[in-house]
């Protein structure tokens, strides 16, 4: 999995990581089940602070999104269903809500950002097939 | 220890080579397990700063303490607490690397050979090798590996890596972090003073921003982030006479507009909205950004 990290987005840099890792496991580049990186070789690699990723880390744990075996590292949760259908529903509203005033400041009609919205969703499953298709040997 | 000690308090402090003052009335708290950054232009005082904490000067006014101990008074402990990379790090030129850290290390209680047998690989350094002809780079490795072998609960880096060549200086920041920072995440506490801002930006849990002596500003790293922000409009026609007061920094160019502002991000793209910009786009400026537009302004 590789993060990539922009001081210049505005978000704070734990919340980044978090957001990456969330699509990571959403597009499937990270399954159920597999470790994510240990925080010292992350930190290295993005050449951010230890307290940030273990920051990220325990984010993602409290969200459901990972689950930590003492000794072993963290790993993407097997059943990612930990937030309940509503809140889900209402974290997912708050972002299309963004989504929907940047369109209309953009002056995108109703009928192209829908269109957009599908296409994305394709993009998307594109991308999750990919990963999930023909594996070697 | 009380974990709520911070790692290091300064209060009021003044000191003054001759009559200029070199830093006044300086007030910071580094809390336990941060990474703390000191940014300031050549001379701003941040060596100053650095030496009252090392007790290498004596404050003239205002105090310091380290983990709560007055580093005059308790001078030997405060020693134990931290170890120190200087900006220009001198060694005995006729011993060997070896014998350097041998030295070194017979001054400390604990000295952890596995992460020095792991820099020295990482920095390809011969232990054979004479000090007196290692480069400026290899000095400050062989000096890092000295301050982040006894495992204080304190680093104090001073311009670690200006003079450096760039991927001297990556490898550098990736050794600080992973290996003074190794352990429980969060124990370990750096000072780092610094003009090179870009290098250290994901490190930088905190900032202090001195000038001429005196602190300009202390923030969070994130916070700073989120508040100082590049805007930048398009419109169809030139721009109307605009309310922009509350921007730091305006230019104009034809149909275009950039502003640099501090905290007034949202009440300006409103305004800029209501005038219907073919393009408006927000960025946040990076620490080395915040200290330009801070020193500029």
């Amino acid at each position: 999995m590789i993060l990539q990290i922009n001081f210049k987005s505005g978000m704070p840099i734990y919340l980044q990581i978090v957001d990456q890792i969330k699509a990571a496991a959403a597009s499937g580049a990270l399954r159920p089940g597999e470790a994510l990186p240990s925080i010292r070789p992350l930190s290295e690699e993005l050449r951010v602070n230890r307290n940030t990723v273990a920051k990220a880390y325990s984010e993602l744990e409290s969200l459901g999104v990972i689950e930590t075996l003492p000794g072993r590292g963290c790993y993407l949760k097997e059943n990612q269903s930990a937030l309940r259908k509503e809140v889900r529903r209402k974290l997912l509203i708050e972002e299309v809500d963004q989504a929907i005033v940047q369109a209309h400041h953009l002056q995108v009609p109703r009928d192209e950002f829908l269109k957009l919205i599908h296409e994305r969703l394709d993009v998307l499953d594109d991308k999750r097939r990919a990963h999930e298709g023909p594996k070697e040997d | 220890m009380n974990s709520l000690t911070p790692a290091i308090q300064i209060e009021n402090l003044t000191y003054a080579y001759g009559r200029a003052d070199a830093v006044h009335d300086l007030s910071l708290t580094v809390q336990p397990g941060r990474c703390y950054g000191l940014f300031g232009r050549n001379g701003a005082g941040k060596t100053t700063t650095m030496k009252c904490v090392l007790n290498l000067l004596r404050p003239r006014h205002g105090q310091v303490r380290v983990f709560g101990l007055d580093p005059a008074k308790h001078e030997v402990e405060v020693k134990r607490l931290l170890s120190y990379v200087p900006d220009q790090v001198a060694f005995y030129p006729w011993m060997s690397v070896r014998e350097t850290l041998d030295y070194l290390a017979s001054f400390r209680a604990h000295w952890n050979r596995k992460i020095e047998q792991e820099l020295f690989e990482r920095f390809q350094l011969d232990p054979a090798q004479r000090t007196g002809s290692l480069s400026k780079g290899q000095r400050t490795q062989v000096a890092l590996i000295a301050a982040v072998c006894p495992e204080t609960d304190l680093l104090v880096l001073d311009e670690p890596t200006s003079g450096l060549d760039p991927i001297v200086r990556r490898e550098f920041i990736e050794a600080v972090i992973g290996a003074y920072q190794q352990g429980i995440p969060g124990h370990r506490t750096i000072l780092v003073s610094t003009h090179l801002i870009t290098e250290f930006e994901g490190l930088i849990d905190e900032f202090t921003l001195i000038d001429r002596g005196r602190a300009v500003l202390t923030l969070e790293a994130d916070q700073a982030r989120e508040r100082y922000q590049k805007i930048r409009a398009r419109f169809a026609q030139p721009p109307p006479e605009l309310d922009l007061k509350a921007a730091l920094r305006i230019r104009r160019d034809g149909r275009e507009l950039e502003l640099i502002v501090n905290g007034a991000g949202p009440e300006l793209m409103n305004l800029l909205r209501q005038h219907h910009p073919e393009a408006l786009t927000t960025e946040s400026l990076t620490l080395e950004e915040i200290f330009v537009a801070t020193l500029k302004a």
